[in-house]
């Protein structure tokens, strides 16, 4: 299956201040479409800096993102993000339901087929009853689970998610990761998740990226061999997952402890798509 | 007692809190008056008594009314004029470094201080009084309209790129509606200093209005009638003010409704 989402040799380095500081040092990987791959790294690697430029939010100082081989400069029009600031992203003073619609009507998408599309991305993240309240009437996982409709809505070809479950409670991130699974499988979206936590990577990813600490590369590329029905009890209880965390835990270990990836990654291996 | 009976008395103990103070302050005012026997200073009911007979009349069109129309019209102009300048101001670090030390002395200035200038450059009608409105309201409006669109989430302005709206939606749906809570500080601000500036526009050459006739009133001795005049600037005053509210309720009742949220109901 062919690459949808191609990052070569990716560098962000910020300067200011007489301090230059490389977030993103030399990043290469490619996310084949329908993949759901998570990255993950240590706290303050540069993670959301990596996301903006696969975002076309920020530009890189050198290297290059690929959208379905169009290079990507500013945001393209399939591809979507959740951030993590899930009350900062909505609008207060629109409702639920118009949060959806705006990004549709921006696209110029007929008033029937947006009303249809919004109805059926509330339904899919079960908030249809919510349609009319304002964000700020919700919690907090219910305001993701807005930004998630927005974002399916808009019907992208790749989804970006910026540790979208990091300020939430442990029992809502635990529903919001199964309804990111339910999603992912239903719709055929290609995702590229960024998270720093270790079993949310293993059990949501069919690929797991772990990045090194600041200027970040890519410390190694993972497979999850999990079958593809997964629930919080059994997939968390089974030893295979149990063996990939350990392993994505000592390579993030690593990571922190500053040691770089061989100079010379011989091909990581392409994990098999779905 | 009956529900119907409850709310009465609920209207009823309300309608006693709100007119307690200012029932006690006209009787404060009779006390005085009934004491001083001042010629300055008429009897409260004296003085109701020549506030129909002077404004239940067509001095309430000839005066009252273009008063009332100018003061809008220059708030109006002042509104328009202070949230856009203020919307390109704050939207461009460049252009405000630019604008920052005249936008400052200009707010220095005190705006009556202008009225002769502006006789001179305006003449004595109506656009000369429209302006002394504008020159004072719009500084609230613009300063505060600059710090609301400065204040634009980033969060939410990446949203918006990342979803690709920009252009004017950007503007109606991010950018001024983010800021609406301070445009909305700053256009209550303007309001009252709209009214200041009409009665003070109206004093200099003029031969109409609230402004003028006061002080026509105070220079022919007719005490009575220009405390009624006094009285009926404080009820536009009023009346500006509670109109002002019901706008404002609708416009940001999204923005009470996170503050609560925020803190918690």
């Amino acid at each position: 299956m062919s690459a949808v989402l191609e990052v070569t040799g990716l560098r962000k380095v910020y300067e200011g201040g007489g301090r230059r500081v490389e977030a993103v040092g030399g990043l290469d990987f490619t996310v084949p479409a329908g993949q759901l791959a998570c990255l993950v790294g240590p706290s303050g690697c540069g993670k959301t800096t990596l996301l903006k430029c696969v975002a076309g939010l920020m530009r890189p100082t050198s290297g290059s993102v690929r959208l379905a081989g169009e290079p990507v400069t500013e945001p393209p029009p399939d591809m979507a993000v959740v951030f993590q600031e899930y009350g900062r992203s909505l609008f207060a003073w629109l409702s639920v339901a118009d949060n959806v619609a705006l990004p549709l009507k921006e696209k110029g998408v007929p008033r029937a087929r947006r009303a249809e599309l919004v109805r059926r991305a509330l339904a899919d993240v079960g908030l249809s009853d919510a349609a009319g309240a304002h964000p700020w009437q919700l919690s907090g996982g219910m305001q993701q689970r807005v930004a998630i409709a927005r974002a399916i809505a808009y019907e992208p070809r790749v989804l970006l998610m910026d540790e979208p479950f990091a300020a939430v409670d442990a029992q809502t991130r635990a529903e919001l990761e199964d309804l990111i699974r339910g999603l992912w499988q239903r719709l055929g979206v290609t995702v590229l998740f960024v998270t720093h936590d270790i079993d949310e990577a293993v059990y949501l990813g069919q690929r797991v990226l772990v990045l090194s600490a600041s200027p970040t590369r890519v410390q190694d590329d993972l497979a999850v061999d999990l079958p593809d029905r997964r629930d919080q009890l059994t997939t968390r209880g089974d030893v295979r997952f149990t063996e990939l965390r350990a392993r994505v835990y000592a390579r993030v270990q690593a990571a922190k402890r500053g040691e770089r990836p061989a100079p010379d990654p011989s091909a990581p291996p392409a994990p098999a798509p779905r | 007692m009956s529900r119907g009976g409850g709310a009465a008395a609920r209207l009823g103990r309300r309608a006693l809190r709100v007119c307690a103070l200012p029932a006690g302050l006209v009787a404060l005012w009779w006390a005085a008056a009934a004491s001083s026997r001042s010629y300055y200073l008429p009897a409260p009911d004296a003085v109701a008594v020549t506030f129909a007979e002077v404004w239940f009349s067509e001095r309430i069109l000839a005066d009252a009314l273009p008063s009332v129309v100018r003061l809008l019209a220059g708030f109006a102009l002042a509104a328009v004029l202070g949230v856009a300048l203020g919307t390109a101001i704050g939207s461009s670090p460049r252009l405000r470094a630019f604008t920052e030390p005249v936008l400052e002395f200009w707010r220095a200035v005190p705006p009556p201080v202008l009225v002769p200038l502006l006789i001179l450059l305006a003449g004595i009608d109506d656009a000369m009084k429209v302006l002394v409105i504008v020159s004072g309201c719009v500084w609230p409006i613009l300063l505060n309209t600059v710090e609301g669109v400065r204040a634009v989430d980033p969060v939410l302005a990446d949203t918006c790129r990342s979803y690709r709206i920009s252009g004017f939606t950007r503007l109606r749906t991010l950018v001024l509606r983010s800021a609406s809570p301070q445009i909305m500080a700053g256009l209550r601000q303007a309001l009252s200093i709209a009214i200041i500036l009409m009665v003070i526009s109206e004093m200099f050459a003029s031969s109409s209005g609230l402004g003028f006739t006061i002080v026509q009133f105070q220079r022919g001795f007719a005490i009575p009638e220009m405390w009624s005049g006094i009285v009926l600037l404080g009820l536009l005053g009023l009346a500006l003010s509670l109109a002002f509210q019901r706008v404002e309720r609708s416009v940001l009742d999204w923005y009470h409704g996170l503050r609560a949220a925020t803190r918690g109901e």
